[in-house]
């Protein structure tokens, strides 16, 4: 064989050394001097300087979730148009110290990125939203994958990051993150409400066949959803995982078909539970019988926007949510009014979550008096607050940052039931936040320091 | 072998080693110095300091890449699944066992030696479009494992998530430290690269991009050009991959997708394949077009992006590097001849055929 | 395994096969007689559920059948004579890379003019419902769900199944069209010289045939049967942008695993990806790598791929 290499070069190998040798040498005089006060050795963006402060907000502008980031990115600018000019929550949330002119004396203002529901699209744009922007927090995300990996970046860079729309019992369970706050609820809970209503609805000896999108929250879900149903008495036949993103479910519903179970539980969100509940009934799951009983469907977690997806083929079928808007008390109203007004239809849930969440951020800097984030994550860890659209009192648990309040247990509506578009989820029970709570040492997991760490 | 046995367009002069020490050095050193100053003049340019460390691990990346297409021919759709391979070892190695990120280094390398040594072993029985669509099959199927059944080793789509801060020697590698490291890497790779192309090595694997069926029939085994170039660029990649988990604790599934291989291709045709400095300067665009451009255009860089890989491709088949030569010439000044940069196989199936 | 399980997964894996199959003809068609690798070919299939879609909408549906394959055979034309003319005489990695540069202009251009998520796109009111096959009439239940729904006797399974009736449609619409790309090629003179010139096209050179002018119209023919895809498929893959590039990467393997430029080949490729992907549905974890493994097997075993001839395009 020839394969000569003639010896390249000793003396070429010795001046490449030299050069690295040389610039070794440089002296490294761009150490962040960013030097805060307090506790901790470098802290993100503070101090805040100038009159304005930034926020970041990190949604999906593309991908599955696309309609949910839409409709956050909405709910974000409702709210920093109420931080700085008073108005919506801000009139109802209980306690308060925001005075709708900005957060301590400085005007909000913020940026946006597209976080793709990409793990590492989400660590891009918000490392950029920190690096570049200076963002002091950032918000967002539809999804528990990004949500997960925003925490990890936040706790490295300490930059609070309040979680938009992840359900996923990780964001506060394995994966909690001392800079991360959640107020959506997680998989448990609904698993918590749901199963008791499935077993009175549907018998106590059913037996379930899942799909589960293969990340984070599916599994999540299905576990949760798998626990609380055998608990009533049902059987779990077989959770196969469909690819998130996956457009044609024809062979898993085959599966399904083929199979002995009689309820279909679609561990799905956003496209592609609008697509894999099209497709169930485009195979007459809805017109069947098995083990001499009416196939029924369950989509744990609903969303007003997939709801509009999926049009009538969700009707009846079973779920929960976060919130709705058609919930009648205060908090909710004033949010439901602000946002119709500016925008002409009503928010989603995930909208809810974000315009909350960073409504609460703001207030919890404003009460602490500073923007140094350990001050702000001690306010509001423990903090019980009431107004921010629910009908009783909400708490952040301090020991995994979960926020509990209430959750709604919903239905599709038919055709004939609803009053307009965007009418299609009917509360069927409001499940009190005593029957949600669960104890902290139920998962495991670290919430790690108030200064960051990797 | 000798240089006689390759006629015609290469360029005698390249292959001597003779060329002028003085001259490669102070390549070398205006590289080094441009490189080393970017956290200086990046952000100038509206960049920060995460971006110019993002450059510096694509940069090594393309760099590796050219020695693959620029030089030998051979255009790989797969190597994500090194610049992946190897970020996943790194990130085992952080979250398992050390911080220490010479272990990572010296692991994420041997994985990339047995991946690489497999992929390119299967990859290369097959030449042109074949090996373009082998590489990208073997790099999807990684990509599908790794979301399915080796999701408990790679977190399938949620990925890898570290606590960890890597450290050299027990010094924590943050920040700029990351930057210089990744910076001292590309410098050495770059040097590496130089000498390849200057080596009778670079020259063999340039003869085979020209005539592949010259150089079997002359008794050359080829092949093991071929897997050489490719083993050596697939480090390349992992020594990317390993950076890149060192900049951020986290592996992505991502990292193994093909559109990190497409990337890659993208960064090296707009700086000009071939030349070591374009597929650098395409890397630098393409991360700078990324995250600052982008905000600038809004939702459509992507269409834009996209736009100008296909007038690059259309027009200016040399890249970035033939656009600079060619101002350089329209401004009065002389400039070497360089055939253009692309493979120059030419696409007669004549030639490809019994080399199976 | 029960007759009707069986028969369900056949269905469903005839029915993956099919749009895998269509754009896989197109593919090796065309590389086949130009020897030219086209990714672009997810973004002609993309361009084709857009248009179908736009079509159906704004009038009917049957319009959208006649209309999209014909655009699509203007578009591969057009694509030929303006671009890939152009790239004959560079190098082969120039083409990939071109093509590849298109297909991420169309996705992006599709995603700006239509936005990123899912169009819906309506079945016509002949093709929704559900398709009831038989062995035993009686067995059928009195409701006119199944009563009214097109039905087909078939041997061998108990009592009755149901199958969504519109991917009943796609098998037979594949079959129909590949029925019919393997009579041009076989009877007509036009099939002739592009028969002949995928075997050897520089013997045809030889002989003086101008096979470029035959060129633009296989391209076109590529393009129509990706056109015709998008029409019936598009309901099944969704109409997003991105589906172009998640159909090009299996339809590439078909390709492959059937042998470069294997009309046939790459029809019995669909049709085992199809059932494979059906049958291995349960078991998540190789569903999601089971083209791959098929792909690396039949590799390994066959360098050539199943039906790859020796000599042909190495």
């Amino acid at each position: 064989m020839k394969f000569t290499k003639r010896n390249a070069s000793r003396r070429q190998v010795l001046k490449g050394g030299a050069a690295v040798a040389g610039a070794l040498a440089t002296p490294h005089f761009f150490v962040k001097n960013a030097w805060a006060q307090g506790e901790c050795a470098t802290l993100g963006n503070f101090p805040v300087e100038g009159p304005e402060v930034v926020f970041g907000f990190s949604v999906p502008k593309t991908g599955a979730y696309a309609d949910e980031g839409a409709d956050e990115l909405r709910a974000q600018e409702l709210a920093v148009e109420h931080i700085n000019n008073g108005g919506g929550i801000l009139n109802t949330l209980q306690p308060l110290s925001l005075t709708g002119q900005g957060v301590l004396g400085k005007k909000v203002t913020y940026v946006s990125g597209d976080d793709q529901t990409n793990p590492d699209a989400t660590r891009q744009v918000a490392r950029r939203m920190i690096e570049r922007d200076g963002v002091i927090m950032f918000n967002g995300g539809s999804s528990s994958a990004t949500a997960v990996a925003a925490q990890s970046l936040a706790q490295e860079l300490g930059v609070v990051f309040m979680n938009g729309l992840t359900h996923a019992n990780e964001t506060t369970g394995k994966d909690r993150r001392r800079y991360g706050f959640r107020q959506f609820f997680n998989t448990h809970m609904t698993g918590l409400a749901l199963g008791p209503v499935l077993a009175e609805n549907y018998g106590t000896d059913r037996a379930a066949f899942h799909l589960t999108a293969d990340y984070n929250w599916g599994h999540s879900m299905s576990g949760s959803i798998k626990d609380a149903t055998e608990g009533e008495g049902w059987s779990t036949i077989n959770r196969v995982s469909t690819p998130l993103g996956a457009t044609d479910y024809s062979q898993f519903l085959t599966a399904f078909l083929n199979s002995d179970a009689d309820v279909l539980v679609l561990n799905h969100y956003g496209n592609d539970m609008v697509n894999s509940v099209t497709q169930a009934v485009q195979f007459g799951v809805r017109d069947m019988q098995k083990n001499g009983r009416q196939v029924e469907l369950v989509v744990p977690l609903y969303s007003r926007l997939m709801a509009q997806g999926a049009g009538d083929n969700i009707e009846g079928v079973f779920g929960t949510t976060n919130w709705n808007w058609s919930l009648d008390n205060p908090g909710a109203k004033a949010f439901v009014d602000s946002f119709t007004d500016k925008y002409g239809f009503p928010p989603s849930q995930a909208a809810h979550t974000c315009y909350v969440q960073v409504i609460l951020y703001a207030d919890a800097c404003e009460r602490a008096g500073t923007f140094y984030a350990p001050e702000v994550i001690r306010a509001l860890e423990g903090h019980e607050y009431e107004g921010d659209g629910y009908n009783s009192a909400s708490l952040y648990r301090a020991e995994d940052h979960q926020s509990f309040h209430d959750v709604f247990l919903v239905r599709g509506k038919s055709a004939s039931e609803r009053a307009s578009e965007f009418d299609l989820l009917q509360i069927v029970s409001e499940v009190p936040r005593s029957t949600v709570e669960y104890p902290v040492d139920t998962f495991e997991g670290e919430l790690g320091d108030y200064c960051p760490t990797a | 072998m000798s240089t006689e046995t390759v006629s015609g367009p290469v360029r005698p002069a390249a292959a001597t080693g003779t060329r002028s020490m003085g001259r490669e050095a102070l390549i070398l050193l205006v590289f080094s110095a441009i490189v080393l100053s970017m956290p200086f003049w990046l952000p100038l340019l509206g960049g920060y300091e995460g971006l110019a460390t993002k450059i510096m691990v694509w940069a090594i990346f393309a760099v590796g890449f050219d020695i693959l297409l620029g030089f030998t021919g051979l255009l790989s759709f797969g190597h994500a699944a090194f610049f992946g391979g190897a970020a996943y070892v790194t990130g085992y190695v952080f979250r398992d066992h050390t911080s220490e990120i010479i272990v990572a280094f010296i692991a994420s390398q041997l994985g990339v030696l047995v991946l690489a040594a497999a992929i390119g072993f299967l990859s290369l029985r097959r030449t042109g479009i074949y090996f373009s669509i082998l590489t990208l099959a073997f790099a999807e199927m990684m990509f599908a494992a790794a979301l399915a059944i080796f999701a408990p080793f790679t977190g399938g789509y949620d990925g890898l998530t570290m606590r960890t801060t890597p450290t050299l020697f027990g010094m924590p590698m943050q920040g700029l430290y990351v930057f210089y490291m990744g910076a001292i890497m590309l410098i050495f790779g770059f040097a590496v690269a130089r000498m390849i192309k200057n080596s009778a090595f670079g020259l063999m694997l340039r003869s085979i991009k020209e005539n592949p069926m010259r150089l079997q029939y002359t008794g050359v085994n080829v092949w093991a050009y071929k897997m050489a170039a490719f083993m050596i660029s697939a480090h390349f990649a992992g020594v990317a991959g390993f950076l890149m988990v060192v900049y951020e604790p986290y592996v992505a599934t991502k990292f193994l997708h093909w559109s990190t291989s497409g990337e890659v291709v993208i960064m090296s045709v707009i700086g000009g394949v071939g030349t070591l400095f374009g597929p650098i300067i395409g890397a630098g665009f393409l991360m700078y077009f990324e995250n600052v451009v982008q905000a600038a255009i809004g939702e459509q860089w992507k269409l834009v992006l996209g736009l100008v890989f296909v007038l690059v491709v259309i027009f200016l088949p040399g890249g970035f590097v033939q656009l600079g030569a060619m101002i350089w010439r329209a401004t009065g000044h002389k400039v070497r001849e360089r055939r253009h940069n692309v493979p120059d196989m030419e696409p007669d199936t004549q030639r490809e055929r019994n080399l199976g | 395994m029960d007759p009707n399980a069986l028969f369900l997964q056949l269905l469903t894996g005839l029915q993956l096969g099919a749009i895998y199959a269509l754009i896989a003809l197109g593919l090796t068609l065309i590389f086949g007689t130009l020897g030219f690798v086209n990714f672009a070919h997810g973004a002609l299939y993309v361009i084709a559920i857009y248009a179908a879609v736009t079509v159906a909408a704004n009038t009917n549906f049957l319009l959208a059948i006649i209309l999209v394959p014909a655009l699509l055979f203007a578009i591969g034309v057009a694509f030929e004579r303006g671009l890939i003319r152009h790239f004959y005489t560079r190098p082969h990695t120039d083409q990939i890379l071109i093509t590849f540069g298109l297909a991420i202009v169309v996705e992006e251009l599709m995603k700006w003019i239509f936005g990123a998520n899912n169009i819906p796109f309506t079945l016509p009111e002949w093709g929704s419902g559900l398709m009831v096959f038989y062995s035993d009439w009686s067995a059928v239940p009195a409701v006119p769900v199944f009563q009214e729904a097109p039905s087909l006797w078939v041997p061998f399974i108990e009592g009755f199944v149901t199958y969504q009736f519109w991917r009943v449609v796609l098998i037979a619409v594949s079959l129909v069209t590949v029925a019919g790309l393997f009579a041009l090629l076989q009877f007509t003179r036009f099939g002739l010289v592009v028969r002949a010139g995928m075997r050897d096209p520089e013997m045809l050179r030889f002989l003086g045939i101008n096979i470029a002018q035959k060129f633009a119209i296989v391209v076109g023919l590529g393009a129509a049967i990706a056109g015709i895809a998008g029409v019936f498929g598009g309901p099944i893959t969704q109409v997003t942008p991105g589906v172009g590039m998640a159909l090009l990467v299996p339809s590439f393997l078909v390709v492959v695993i059937g042998g470069m430029g294997s009309l046939s080949g790459a029809l019995i490729a669909a049709i085992l990806i199809g059932m494979a992907l059906s049958f291995s549905a349960e078991i998540a974890n190789l569903q999601q790598i089971v083209v791959y493994l098929i792909a690396v097997v039949v590799l390994l075993v066959r360098p050539r791929g199943l039906f790859g001839k020796k000599g042909v395009f190495e």
